[in-house]
């Protein structure tokens, strides 16, 4: 930290305000990094052909002549503007062409299912928002959600159904189907049904009624990713597997066993835990995260006192707390110092959980083995914590059941095998066993959206809708969400629980027509209350509007502990000390297990801790790669357990040394966009372990060869100067004695005029959590392409909205903030003055507004952006996009070209739009009326947008926060944005601390 | 020789460039204009406003219903169409032609009339609802028996009403200018 860098504007700094670095090199200083400083472009970016330039010769250059007048004439013959317009010929009565319509419906998600709001234009959707009708969502949604919309327009998806590979309809299909499972019933042969876990009860209740049709039927529901630690740790704590969830509300003390909660799928948990986090002036207290992991998590990076520590040891380390905070049966274990933590930590951390007693609760990770769950069970027992909740839910197979019907398969036990939305052929450890075992049964039927490793080797193929074409409802326990089609059927699929009801119907059992009735008809039974004064048909009307329905007399209890294991499991926790490294396997951030693998916006989306887009390097820390002599992206071959992979690496700071940490869901081999995307890690699951995805005794050598990976943090970096302000409580109190209010500098430019409004925003850099939900908003809102990880490398990314990460402090363990980066929409703004056509000039509102269409493509305004924002569509990312792909777009926002500058608007279409309507109305515009879609999709409402000229708007009181600031004020651009510092309640004095008090 | 070469190295390229501007300037100014006022083609269904808006003296907006709520006017559905259809006018062929569309459920693709490029965003709303006449920009539709275009669709038509709108609008409006920033119409 006390190197010192040419150039840099430290007397500009506030009082304490640290150096913080956003990459390796950039905090080395290597030369690479003072170039890239320095260049507007990386190498290559320059380049408009893909292909390697020639000289031009002479008769090239005559050949390009005449062809481009041959163009020119064709061109002035177009017949542009003489187009058909068709209307409806039965209009729906919803249905006003250029009117959006909202649905609410679910996306579900393993054992999840999120509420969502479906924004659909002309019938077809095109942007996905959460449920404010949702009480606990409160409209807000997981990253996934939003960028589903992509995989219904997926032009890979299945269109019609195959037998053998040869097209087939349904009615063969199902007959084949129906068959088979009417042999296996008078033959009494086992049936595998093999499917992903589900939140929904209806369709549990279907799966029911086939069980009892078909007793022969083996039903697993198996989530290849989440390792099976929690059910198993679940189950002996609780003696049911049940899924604990945070409920922060008045949490005071959080501690984190390598539990991700704050990775954007629980919105809910980062809207409780942020609610108090944000506070205007300096204050006593705040809720406190405590985090002990192995590998950096998003959870890590917000926490207010993070230590490194082998995965192994979490176990140890939770059973250490629990005999320290009076637990009996606990043998005795090493010392927190040997485990990891230093003692003065320590002893904080008990002192924290005993003062917050009830108000302090433990979370422990997915990938965690079971004895770290039980531990983290035991503790909250201890504590009495009243913070989290416990969730019913449905038994997940382990992979030792599915090795189980592994050894049956090649027994030829089974007649037939049906798989619906999983893929045990690239997601089951032992790949090429299953392959061979899966093939010994006679009918094999697969049911998903794309066609699958899985797929290849079934004979019946057949396509499922997508959520947004299908019915459905789902439940957390006390609330019940309903899933509606939003959209016809775009090929010829069928949901896969109508297929179970055409099985069922061949089997003899009565049931009604399609699911939807099903349904309906459960509902009835089930749901709508007895005494209700509303008939069915009304009831169900309005939970197909508000899209969920309160479960009346339903609420979670804390369940009580069984002690029986506890003994148990800590001696299981002291464990046996191994050689190698530890691997750490988690679901991937973006892609999950896999299954949004053929996603581009989720593939291109920068992982929101290495940055890193379309792919798994496979991090680790700092100190190990200087052991190993590797750098970012050099390759590494890796062994566990005999399992061999040759794999890249990144270097991730904060990494606990010797940890490795991979994302699983890459490496597929099929889908167009999927397909040689990174390396599956499956492969490297343990079968019958309580930790399948955490391995011990990990071999890492160095290997031969370099792969250059797609890493987006360090491009579009700012000269650097210090860009984020973070503060702990103390110094906030320090900082907001001189805070002033931000001066203005002259300016030489005439005054800007803004007569009725100024649209300005906040961002909250304390209650950012780094989610990137945002991005995806804004990448869905206004037809932002996705690019490859080629244009990626070569710095081309498209994205409008980015979220830098910062680093501040040592390598082994540095504090990091989050900041989101869009167009700062700057009243004297630098990127104005030098367009030579005047494309982009400032609006009456306070916008820096952006005409594509008198765009040149000089590239001056990019260059003289202090905040290196805006985009350049170097290649023709979108022409060649056609149905059903085109059909995501939004028709409110022109889709640009080839050459055209482009940039965050703040959504002007959405401002235009409120304006309109409330012109009509004849009203003012209501304060938060205007949402664009980065504020509308941020769970932790880190964002706020509105009108700076009125002084009771959220937006305006918040700008005059004491945290706030603006990024580079001293430039004098006057942006229109004020993001407020980073604040975090650390429990130890950090030596910025220590060195600001000498 | 030396002319041969000086033939080839001036005249040649020169001359290539020479035709190509001509071909260029020539196209440039003899292209048809997509967006020129004028332009009436030949409709599927020989529609007559002039007959339901002028002599039935029919609301615009009882078929052109989104102009108060969308961006859009929209052309009515076939089914608006037949509302009165149905028992009016059945046995002319052109009610035939639309009766048959429409047992059929087929798609009816009018010509385009008024159109604009794909980066201009104009919104009908904050025009009818400032009071301004449908016959300001289509011309006078009342009155027409194929729907001709009476304005060209380019931008100085736009700005000159933004910026001096009083002539279109009722005489007791308070508007004296319209928004005459790109973002306005541009997205």
């Amino acid at each position: 930290m006390t190197k010192h860098i040419h150039h840099d504007p430290v007397d500009l700094l506030p009082i304490g305000s640290p150096r913080h670095w956003r990459s390796l090199d950039e905090r080395e200083e290597t030369p690479e990094a003072r170039q890239a400083a320095h260049d507007e472009f990386k190498p290559g970016a320059m380049n408009f052909s893909d292909r390697p330039s020639t000289n031009l010769s002479r008769r090239t250059f005559l050949t390009l002549v005449g062809a481009t007048t041959a163009l020119a004439a064709t061109v002035a013959c177009d017949k542009k503007g003489r187009s058909t317009v068709v209307p409806y010929t039965k209009r729906p009565l919803e249905v006003v062409p250029g009117v959006a319509n909202y649905y609410a419906s679910s996306f579900p998600e393993g054992r999840r299912a999120y509420s969502v709001l479906v924004k659909t234009r002309e019938g077809r959707p095109i942007h996905i928002t959460g449920n404010d009708e949702h009480p606990g969502l409160k409209g807000k949604t997981s990253p996934r959600a939003l960028a589903d919309v992509l995989r219904l327009y997926d032009p890979d998806r299945l269109r019609a159904p195959k037998i053998n590979g040869r097209p087939a309809s349904w009615v063969e299909a199902e007959q084949t189907l129906l068959a088979a499972l009417a042999a296996a019933k008078r033959e009494a042969k086992p049936v595998l049904l093999l499917t992903g876990a589900t939140s929904s009860p209806t369709r549990k209740a279907l799966l029911a009624d086939l069980q009892a049709a078909v007793p022969t039927l083996r039903h697993l529901a198996w989530e290849p990713a989440l390792g099976d630690g929690a059910q198993e740790g679940a189950v002996a704590s609780y003696g049911a597997p049940l899924e604990i969830r945070p409920r922060l509300e008045q949490a005071k003390v959080i501690l984190s066993l390598g539990a991700d909660f704050l990775n954007g799928d629980d919105p809910e948990a980062i809207a409780a835990f942020m609610a108090k986090r944000r506070p205007a002036e300096p204050v006593e207290s705040m809720n406190r995260l405590w985090v002990l992991e192995g590998a950096m998590s998003l959870t890590g990076t917000n926490a207010d006192q993070r230590f490194p520590v082998l995965p192994s040891r979490i176990a140890a380390l939770a059973f250490a707390l629990a005999k320290e905070l009076g637990a009996a049966q606990i043998p005795t274990l090493p010392t927190p110092k040997k485990l990891g933590i230093p003692a003065e930590a320590w002893t904080k951390l008990i002192h924290d959980l005993k003062t917050a007693g009830r108000d302090a609760v433990v979370l422990c990770g997915e990938a965690m083995p079971a004895e770290a769950h039980v531990a983290t069970a035991l503790l909250n027992s201890i504590l009495g914590s009243q913070a989290f909740e416990a969730r019913p839910a449905e038994t997940l197979a382990t992979l030792k059941d599915l090795d189980a019907a592994l050894a049956d398969m090649n027994a030829g036990k089974f007649a037939a095998v049906i798989l619906w939305d999983v893929n045990p052929a690239y997601a089951f450890p032992k790949t090429a066993e299953w392959k061979t075992a899966f093939e010994k049964i006679p009918v094999r039927a697969w049911i998903g959206l794309i066609e699958d490793e899985s797929a290849a080797q079934c004979s019946l193929v057949l396509p499922e809708h997508h959520w947004l074409e299908a019915w459905g409802d789902h439940t957390d326990g006390t609330i019940l969400t309903l899933q509606q089609p939003t959209i016809g059927a775009l090929y010829d699929s069928k949901q896969g629980e109508d297929l179970v009801l055409t099985l069922l119907k061949g089997l003899g059992v009565a049931k009604p027509a399609d699911y939807h009735a099903y349904l309906q008809a459960r509902w009835q039974k089930e749901v709508h209350g007895k005494g209700s004064l509303a008939s069915f048909d009304q009831f169900f009307q309005s939970a197909l509007h508000d899209g969920v329905v309160k479960l009346e007399g339903k609420s979670s209890a804390t369940p009580a502990f069984k002690t029986a294991a506890v003994s148990e499991m800590a001696v299981r926790a002291l464990g046996t000390p191994t050689d190698g490294f530890e691997l750490l396997l988690r679901p991937g951030t973006q892609v999950h297990d896999g299954r949004y693998g053929n996603s581009s916006w989720l593939q291109e989306l920068p992982d929101p801790i290495t940055k890193a887009t379309w792919g798994n390097p496979l991090s680790l820390s700092v100190a190990d790669a200087q052991t190993l002599g590797v750098k970012d992206g050099d390759m590494v071959e890796l062994e566990v357990a005999g399992t061999k992979l040759r794999h890249p690496v990144i270097l991730q700071p904060g990494q606990a040394k010797g940890t490795l940490a991979l994302s699983l869901g890459y490496g597929r081999k099929t889908g167009g966009v999927a397909r040689g995307v990174g390396f599956n890690a499956f492969s490297l699951l343990a079968i019958g372990s309580s930790a399948p995805n955490l391995r011990l005794g990990a071999r890492v050598t160095k290997a031969r060869g370099h792969m250059d990976l797609p890493v987006t943090q360090s491009h579009h970096r700012l000269e650097g100067r210090d860009l984020v302000r973070s503060f702990s409580l103390a110094e906030f109190a320090k900082e907001a004695k001189h805070h002033h209010e931000a001066h203005e500098h002259p300016t030489l430019y005439p005054e800007q005029q803004f007569p009725d409004h100024k649209w300005g925003m906040v961002i909250d850099l304390s209650a950012c959590i780094g989610c990137s939900a945002c991005s995806l908003a804004c990448q869905s809102e206004n037809n932002i392409p996705s690019v490859g990880p080629d244009q990626i490398a070569k710095g081309r990314e498209m994205h409008w909205m980015r979220i830098d990460r910062y680093y501040e402090g040592e390598i082994d363990n540095p504090k990091v903030v989050h900041q989101p980066m869009l167009c700062q929409h700057c009243d004297a703004a630098p990127c104005e003055n030098v367009c030579p056509v005047n494309a982009t000039n400032h609006s009456p509102d306070g916008l820096n507004q952006m005409a594509y269409n008198r765009c040149v493509g000089t590239r001056y305004c990019a260059n003289n952006c202090p905040y290196k924002v805006r985009r350049f569509n170097f290649l023709e990312f979108t022409a060649d996009k056609v149905e059903p792909e085109s059909l995501v777009y939004n028709p409110e926002v022109t889709v640009r070209p080839r050459g055209v500058m482009e940039k965050c608007t703040f959504c002007v279409q959405r401002i235009q739009d409120v304006k309109i309507r409330a012109k009509g109305d004849n009203r003012p515009i209501k304060d938060g009326e205007v949402q664009p879609a980065c504020a509308a999709a941020c769970p932790s409402h880190a964002i706020v947008f509105g009108d700076l000229k009125d002084p009771n708007s959220e937006v305006s009181k918040l700008a005059k926060s004491k945290r706030g600031f603006k990024v580079l004020e001293e430039l004098g651009a006057r942006p229109a944005i004020t993001y407020l510092a980073d604040l975090k309640n650390p429990a130890l004095a950090s030596n910025r601390e220590g060195a600001a008090h000498e | 020789m030396h002319l041969f070469d000086r033939a080839f190295r001036l005249v040649l390229p020169l001359g290539a460039v020479a035709v190509l501007g001509t071909v260029l300037t020539v196209g440039w100014f003899t292209q048809p204009d997509r967006y020129a006022k004028g332009f009436a083609p030949q409709q599927p269904i020989p529609f007559s406003h002039q007959l339901h808006a002028g002599t039935l003296k029919m609301s615009c907006t009882y078929c052109h219903s989104g102009v108060t709520k969308s961006r859009a006017a929209g052309i009515p559905s076939v089914e608006t169409c037949m509302g009165c259809h149905k028992v009016t006018k059945t046995d002319t062929p052109a009610i035939k032609e639309l009766t048959r569309i429409f047992n059929a459920g087929e798609a009816l693709p009018w010509k385009r009339v008024h159109t604009l490029p794909d980066h201009v965003f104009f919104d009908h709303r904050p025009h009818v609802n400032s009071g301004v006449a449908c016959q300001t920009c289509h011309g006078e539709v009342q009155n027409m028996k194929v729907v001709t275009r009476e304005m060209g669709m380019r931008m100085g038509n736009c700005l000159a009403c933004h910026r001096d709108p009083h002539t279109a609008l009722p005489k007791d409006s308070k508007i004296t200018r319209a928004a005459e920033h790109c973002a306005a119409c541009h997205r």
